[in-house]
């Protein structure tokens, strides 16, 4: 999948060569491939969520106590997604 | 991955988990022990039986109304397992709950056998399996066991019924056709594991094998203490891990043989503590219960291994059935005016 992706951004790149400096282009990939990182990060962040948040919903409808534990454990895998996203500041 | 395909496990095991822990632990046993059948129902009506003693309450009182509050509930906590899961996890629970079916068509087999009254069988019956009550009442209905027999002839218990029938008038006996029940209950919930790779279903057919291992032995022990002739290919269920039908008939005619055959098994050392029980004691029944706790302790250790497959499901449905079992004992006792010691002696506690 992310040779496609490179495919693409080189593809996109031609005829942005004509007006701007080939600097500038490559400039820019380590900044795109930081946000595809966000993205992938926020994806499996999302998958964990998925099984995590219907056993929390399950814990709840038997008891309404474990709300706030399964709200803390549910959103657990977004660190995932914060952590990712210092590396958009690094880049 | 749609969890309509796969089941829904998460959300299941979660639910199973948090109801487990409402279930009566051995300090609960022993109050009620000590307490009258009114005082139980009252103590019920505060934990999770509250709706059935609620709508019960007026019409029974006493043993009788613990009892139907201890199977509706039973009834409507399968019902909810069915109710939540989803694709393959919901065919591998009602298969499971198949269970209940064979134990109601056993139930009433024996009623009709017996000629009891129909109300009484009634009361036996456990409305948790795939039949309507509708279809049960018919069969409750049926004025002798040959109608009873073609009545079921649509359902998975019709053709190895018939030929359990032809059987039943040779010789005039139930065994034939219990055991056909028994047996094809245990054929239909492993042919459809049998072929899977995934581990946790490994493990699931592991303990479905180990279940009909101690039927089988349970069946062998009973007809050695009983000292009858009855060869145990009548009773032998296909499918368990250790004990061929050859093996549990050549050392059946002795109970000391037996004992060494079930120590010398992979079960031996889980067991060691029922088995001595069984050699001091001649009661079956504290070695019976001794089994039905180590395959719960087993089913347990799956759950807790594999959380995301059928196993906690069934850990929760054996251990409901444990607690069912043990209130109805404690209940009947006090009943029959048995002392709390040998009251406990009764129940199944892990």
């Amino acid at each position: 999948m992310l040779e496609i992706i490179f495919d693409l951004l080189a593809n996109n790149a031609v005829p942005l060569q004509e007006h701007v400096s080939t600097d500038v282009v490559h400039g820019s990939l380590p900044k795109a491939a930081a946000a595809l990182g966000v993205g992938l990060a926020a994806l499996g962040a999302g998958i964990a969520e998925r099984g995590i948040g219907a056993a929390a919903v399950g814990a709840i409808a038997e008891d309404r106590e474990f709300f706030g534990i399964g709200l803390v454990m549910t959103v657990l895998p977004e660190t995932l997604v914060i952590l990712a996203l210092v590396v958009i500041f690094l880049v | 991955m749609s969890s309509s395909e796969t089941g829904n496990y998460e959300y299941v095991s979660a639910r199973v988990r948090s109801r487990r822990a409402y279930l009566y632990g051995d300090e609960e046993y022993r109050r009620f022990v000590r307490m009258g059948p009114g005082e139980i129902s009252r103590y019920m009506e505060e934990t999770t039986y509250a709706k059935e003693v609620n709508e019960f309450g007026a019409r029974y009182k006493g043993v009788d109304l613990i009892e139907y509050a201890l199977n509706h509930n039973l009834a409507s906590q399968f019902e909810d397992l069915l109710r939540w899961s989803e694709g393959e996890l919901y065919e591998h629970i009602s298969r499971y709950l198949k269970k209940f079916d064979a134990w109601n068509v056993k139930t009433i087999l024996r009623g009709i056998y017996a000629k009891e009254d129909i109300e009484r069988i009634r009361d036996d019956l456990i409305p948790a399996g795939e039949f309507k009550s509708a279809f049960l009442e018919q069969l409750i209905g049926s004025s002798d066991i040959e109608e009873f027999v073609n009545l079921l002839e649509g359902t998975m218990f019709g053709k190895v019924l018939i030929k359990g029938f032809r059987e039943y008038e040779d010789t005039g006996l139930l065994v034939p056709l219990e055991n056909a029940i028994d047996r094809c209950y245990y054929q239909q919930l492993l042919r459809k594991t049998e072929v899977v790779e995934d581990p946790s279903l490994v493990l699931y057919t592991d303990f479905l094998r180990a279940e009909i291992d101690f039927k089988n032995i349970m069946n062998a022990l009973r007809i050695t203490h009983s000292g009858s002739e009855i060869p145990i290919t009548e009773y032998y269920i296909q499918g368990g891990k250790q004990f061929t039908a050859a093996k549990l008939s050549s050392s059946m005619k002795n109970l000391d043989e037996m004992i060494s055959m079930i120590r010398e098994s992979t079960y031996g050392e889980q067991l060691s503590g029922a088995i001595e029980k069984l050699e001091g004691a001649d009661s079956l029944i504290s070695f019976e219960h001794e089994l039905e706790a180590v395959l719960l302790e087993y089913c347990d250790r799956l759950s807790h291994v594999y959380p995301l497959s059928i196993c906690p499901v069934i850990a929760f449905v054996l251990s409901k059935e444990k607690e069912i079992e043990n209130v109805r004992a404690i209940a009947r006792g006090k009943e029959a005016g048995l002392s709390p010691e040998e009251i406990e002696k009764q129940l199944v506690i892990s």
